[in-house]
């Protein structure tokens, strides 16, 4: 499961760019090496994963070049089984601005 | 000669008593026979085709046309194939803690997966085996399609769990004694998150040579789930009115988003503002904060 945030000004550069992945993270219990696939995994280390009744909470602060007054600001929540492999759940995108309203 | 003909009997008498004696210890010997207690071993087959009939189920379909074609778009009925038809288990086979110089060289001992996604290998020899591992490596998706988690699967050996199943019987929600060829059984466990969380996983499986971990899911459904106050069973969840479909259907990738969508609503809040920590030090920003709520019954993703 991976968060994407994005911001852009409103000239469309980009100005910043996070990601969070969520997933539970094993090793082969011989090192602290994370490994991958059923073959090698030998249980836990670190569990970021979506747990159930325990809302997942990211603040995220973004520092805004100068002269940028605006962002146009895009988060998506995907699942990628494997990388490049995307399956899209939310894309919420919000335009915010330094300016009162 | 008389002493010769009554010795010579006395031995062949002695030598007949000593064969039972050892028949009856082998017979009695610990380990013999299942694994678990009390029934007699079930033959194991020779050849993948033997083992494929034994578990045959189509003639389910006859009557329960419905449920079958449900669970023919399910998982289950491709359990060793990933997404988009992939068959997982060939990688495994040619690389790794499992891998193989050639398919003919394989034997149970290489598919510790088999436990829940083909768990029928127990009726079935090293053979068996060998023929799988061929099929997985020439890439025989005709073949692998055939092994899957069939009717029988559930509805008969992993519907008891203590003591072993009755194999002249079927197991459902209701006893019907006059079901078409076997009859059914009640079996309770049906309806319980068990009967799911014997194959979708507590963590490492370390009962093997090779030990492995995959699903970890009735784990967290035993130990974050319950007691956070969950009070849902699996099969409420995956199996709403008894559908065999059993989502989630990874080959469906417009059906999985939405139900993830509705699995983790998503909340986004965003300000924009310049934050002064002292005299001079004006920095303008934006700050989001995300929120992901989660209505499952266990981790997501698990894996």
């Amino acid at each position: 499961m991976v968060l994407d945030v994005t911001a852009n000004a409103s000239d469309g550069k980009q100005i910043f760019h996070t990601s969070k992945i969520y997933m539970p993270q094993a090793t082969d219990s011989r090192s602290n090496q994370m490994v991958l696939g059923p073959d090698k995994k030998l249980g836990l280390i670190r569990d970021t994963s979506i747990q159930p009744f325990a809302p997942k909470e990211e603040t995220i602060e973004i520092p805004l070049p100068q002269g940028v007054t605006e962002v146009d600001l895009e988060v998506n929540l995907s699942y990628q089984p494997r990388p490049g492999d995307i399956y899209p759940i939310h894309n919420i995108k919000k335009h915010v601005s330094l300016d009162p309203k | 000669m008389d002493y010769n003909l009554r010795y010579q009997t006395k031995q062949k008498f002695i030598s007949r008593l000593w064969i039972l004696a050892i028949s009856v210890m082998i017979v009695f010997l610990p380990g013999h026979g299942t694994s678990r207690a009390s029934d007699p071993s079930p033959t194991q087959v020779n050849s993948l085709q033997e083992l494929v009939d034994r578990f045959d189920s189509s003639s389910c379909r006859e009557c329960h046309e419905q449920i079958f074609t449900q669970w023919e778009k399910s998982h289950h009925s491709r359990s060793l194939m990933g997404i988009n038809d992939y068959i997982f288990i060939a990688s495994y086979l040619k690389k790794g803690p499992l891998a193989i110089p050639s398919g003919e060289k394989a034997t149970k001992k290489n598919f510790p997966c088999f436990k829940c996604h083909f768990p029928q290998i127990e009726f079935a020899t090293d053979s068996v085996a060998a023929e799988i591992a061929k099929a997985a490596l020439d890439n025989d998706k005709v073949t692998v399609r055939k092994l899957n988690i069939g009717c029988l699967v559930c509805h008969r050996e992993k519907s008891v769990v203590h003591g072993r199943p009755d194999m002249n019987a079927i197991y459902g929600n209701n006893d019907i004694k006059d079901h078409p060829e076997t009859p059914v059984r009640k079996s309770p466990l049906l309806k319980n998150s068990l009967m799911c969380g014997q194959c979708h996983g507590l963590g490492p499986n370390l009962e093997f040579e090779t030990p492995v971990q995959c699903a970890t899911l009735y784990g967290s459904y035993l130990h974050a789930y319950i007691p956070s106050g969950g009070t849902e069973t699996c099969q409420q969840c995956h199996m709403p009115g008894g559908d065999h479909y059993m989502p989630p259907n990874f080959n469906n990738r417009t059906e999985l988003s939405e139900r993830l969508r509705n699995s983790l609503p998503m909340q986004v809040r965003a300000l924009a503002y310049s934050f002064q920590p002292k005299e001079e030090d004006i920095r303008p920003m934006v700050v989001v904060n995300t929120k992901i709520f989660s209505k499952a019954g266990h981790r997501i993703p698990d894996g």
